[in-house]
């Protein structure tokens, strides 16, 4: 852990309402310096139940997607469906830049907590909700999980091997997705309330976000293979092995980006310009596309020959993208890894210490760092209650005794 | 009033991070030019055989003005450098080296503005022995460890998939960086240098994998649709060909749901998938029984008749059925715009709502050098006679003095 420097975003306060779907968004926000706060219901959010567990424990303070994405925020409980827990929640706005919340569409609205009414208790606050499939439309009430809408996004038909299931890109990419883009619009409403005053409210869902944010290109493709009088345009399918192929090779598996004759023959001489890859046929991307599976055949044989990280160099020295297929091991381990400091060394006060993935960038003035640990359920109540609201300690038992905390 | 109103953006770099990140700052409001040479072009450019008709690129570099020039001349270089004077924002996503090489690198930018936010994002990120690697979006999810999980458990080993994923989730925090730092400097006057490492960017994607080997030991393995807590979950064959719907079962009264859209068939009543301890360990069997269920009927009506009874399901749709989408025509989330060479044609919007925005605007992308004459009029205030000059020297480019048949992948 770093030691608390000023982030590009410090003078900012952050009230985190989303469960785990939502939590990289305020992650991303935590990383930078801002003051997040994780509101969370007495029970704790139902992310601190997924797994894995350090230790294969199941435990509100070791899952491991709960620690990864709330790393750098603080914790306090309350209960919302409560008429003193929306009296101090209505203080906390008070006190808040952004609120981001993630629940279903009405929720809020029922607690009399839509944004109208916040804003009448502080006009400057940015409130970003982030939904299943938004707050209005025909699909307004249906429910979303991380498959199906990685399956609605338009992404997923391409993803796998031909003719098997589609596959599911590992982590959560549709809420992801969803995360990202809700923190470009807080900061856009950041920048705009620096000229106004005013707060305002944004839309975002994960159905719309997954569409557009992991892979754009889908719809202006089809729409370009689209003309009048033309061919209709090929139904999509799964074409990864084809288009960047995978093969073996001495330690491991390489992938291969050899789209244009040039980096086509600087593949060829990558693998000692064998005979049987100089036939001019092979020079032709759809050419090899369409024989795949005769090219695989042929191509292991060569780089079988070699390691991956020999290849990887090749490949940079003739002018052919060849990248290695690193697990999970071997990037945590990589010198280039190891030379940027991605990793960084977090001490969790009940799942203990361990490297963890820092932020994706390094930022000269203002630097991102992971300043604390994921915060234990409540671990700031009486940080925030009695130092900030001027309750009690006395107050706190009463109100955890009611339920409201 | 737009986000981004009055913000002035360059944008040097090639392929999808890169432009993808300007191309939403531009719909966002800021004035983005794109730096482009003929001799060296944005390689997405060259994937067809007109340089100015490729939906790709044309997607990915709506919203910016190109500013064509010849960046290897003194009078290239020198002109590039009054645009970095105006500019509040660079972005690059060249491979390492290229910028430095050029004489724009960070240090050499901050001499002309030293305000000036400047956002590298490369496959590997400076400083370490993979800086200079090329990295090609497929490279970032096989270099990251995410390729290495991206697979049923019974495939040979991962294929990954005709997309570049995630390329496109590392170009949106190349946004993050941008704005977050013009925040800071809006307030503070102070710019930076941010540099970013797209695979470090795939591995935060992934981060709760790289905590159970920090924490626990563990490699982790392909896991494809399965999960751990939950079955079914997964894609399954339809009625047609490669035809799926995805369905997720987490609780046991949506299990009860499930039982009662398919019809109680007697195998639903056997103990074994009672509970979900037992629908896991039976969950090939399971799955098995779902997919003799779905593959008589249309994707679309398995999608319906499970989400009117309140269990999660989803078609896994091509382009054709997100434009027939009603969620997304509600949203209006594609818009068509209307390009010099390719005519009117279908772009993903940006997908959130902001209450106190005006509508954002899209423009189409521009052919190679569309906006250097105008560039140097209205910005670097220069005569006709110089302009005409430098382009006759081919030192500027415009689409009169370019070819626009590329040295493309076919030829």
């Amino acid at each position: 852990m770093t030691k608390e420097q000023e982030g590009a975003l410090s003078v900012y306060r952050i009230l985190d309402l989303t469960d785990s779907w939502g939590a990289y968004c305020a992650k991303l926000l935590a990383d930078l310096g801002a003051d997040v706060i994780k509101i969370e219901m007495p029970e704790g959010d139902p992310g601190r139940a997924m797994p894995p567990f350090v230790d294969d424990i199941p435990h509100p303070e070791k899952s491991l997607y709960f620690l990864h994405r709330n790393a750098g925020k603080r914790s306090i409980t309350l209960n919302l469906e409560t008429v003193e827990g929306i009296d101090i929640f209505e203080k906390l706005v008070k006190t808040a830049d952004v609120l981001i919340d993630n629940s279903p569409p009405d929720y809020m609205d029922c607690l009399g907590l839509d944004y109208p009414a916040l804003q009448e208790i502080n006009p400057s606050l940015i409130m970003a909700s982030i939904t299943e499939f938004g707050h209005s439309g025909p699909y307004k009430y249906r429910k979303g999980s991380n498959l199906v809408d990685f399956a609605m996004s338009g992404v997923m038909i391409t993803s796998g091997y031909p003719g098997k299931e589609p596959c599911l890109l590992p982590g959560s990419p549709a809420y992801d997705a969803a995360s990202v883009h809700a923190n470009i619009s807080i900061l856009c409403a950041l920048l705009m309330r620096s000229a106004t005053g005013q707060g305002q409210y944004i839309d975002t869902s994960v159905h719309e976000t997954s569409r557009m944010g992991l892979y754009p290109w889908i719809v202006p493709n089809y729409s370009y293979a689209l003309n009048p009088g033309g061919p209709p345009p090929t139904h999509e399918t799964r074409m990864g092995a084809a288009i960047y192929p995978v093969y073996p090779c001495k330690d491991g598996l390489i992938r291969v980006v050899a789209l244009t004759p040039r980096q086509w023959d600087a593949l060829v001489r990558v693998l000692g310009s064998p005979e049987v890859l100089l036939m001019e046929e092979w020079r032709n991307f759809m050419y090899r596309i369409g024989n795949t599976d005769d090219l695989y055949a042929i191509m292991i044989e060569f780089t079988e020959k070699y390691t991956m990280l020999e290849l990887f160099e090749a490949g940079k020295q003739e002018g052919v993208p060849i990248a290695p297929i690193l697990n999970i091991e071997d990037f945590y381990n990589s010198p280039h890894t190891k030379a940027r400091g991605y990793f960084v060394e977090v001490d969790h006060p009940v799942a203990g210490k361990a490297d963890y993935p820092g932020p994706p960038y390094k930022w000269t003035e203002t630097p991102a760092s992971i300043v604390r640990p994921a915060p234990c359920l409540g671990e700031h109540n009486e940080e925030i209650y009695c130092k900030e609201l001027g309750l009690s300690k006395s107050d706190l038992v009463a109100l955890r005794g009611a339920g409201v905390l | 009033m737009l986000p981004l109103d009055n913000v002035k953006v360059l944008s040097f770099g090639t392929g999808g991070v890169g432009p993808d990140a300007c191309k939403i700052i531009g719909e966002l409001g800021a004035d983005v030019i794109k730096i482009e040479s003929k001799d060296n072009l944005d390689f997405m450019r060259t994937i067809g055989p007109d340089i100015n008709n490729i939906g790709q690129f044309n997607e990915a570099n709506r919203n910016k003005q190109s500013f064509g020039v010849n960046l290897k001349s003194d009078k290239g270089k020198e002109l590039v450098s009054q645009l970095i004077k105006m500019a509040d924002i660079l972005v690059e996503n060249f491979r390492g080296g290229v910028m430095k090489s050029l004489g724009f690198d960070y240090e050499n930018v901050r001499r002309l503005n030293p305000e000036i936010i400047y956002v590298s994002s490369q496959g590997f990120g400076g400083g370490g022995p993979f800086s200079d690697h090329q990295a090609y979006g497929p490279m970032l999810s096989s270099a990251s460890g995410m390729l290495s999980i991206w697979a049923q458990p019974d495939d040979p080993y991962p294929v990954g998939s005709n997309s570049p994923l995630p390329d496109h989730m590392a170009s949106k925090h190349v946004v993050i960086a941008a704005l977050a730092a013009l925040d800071y400097k809006r307030r503070t006057g102070k710019g930076q240098f941010i540099d970013m490492a797209q695979t470090e960017v795939a591995a935060s994607l992934i981060g709760e994998h790289y905590l159970d080997y920090t924490f626990n030991k563990r490699t982790a393995k392909p896991m494809g649709n399965r999960s751990p807590y939950a079955a079914p979950h997964g894609c399954y064959a339809c009625k047609g060909t490669d035809e799926w719907c995805a369905i997720t079962v987490f609780t046991d009264e949506e299990w009860d749901s499930f039982c009662d859209v398919i019809g109680n068939p007697s195998w639903t009543e056997d103990p074994k998938f009672a509970g979900l301890l037992g629908r896991l360990k039976n969950v090939d069997e399971l799955d098995e029984k779902v997919r003799e269920w779905t593959a008589t009927l249309d994707a679309h009506v398995v999608m319906e008749t499970l989400q009117a009874a309140g269990v999660t399901a989803g078609v896994v749709q091509r382009a054709p059925d997100t434009l027939a989408d009603p969620q997304l025509k509600w949203d209006n989330a594609f818009i068509e715009l209307d390009h010099p060479v390719s005519g009117k044609r279908l772009y993903p919007g940006i997908p959130f709502h902001l209450s106190g925005a005006s509508p954002l605007q899209s423009t189409p992308a521009p052919m190679l050098g569309q906006h250097t004459e105008e560039i140097c009029r209205e910005l670097l205030g220069m005569s006709e006679d110089e302009i005409q000059r430098l382009l006759d020297e081919d030192i500027l480019h415009s689409p009169a003095n370019t070819e626009s048949s590329g040295k493309g992948m076919f030829g």
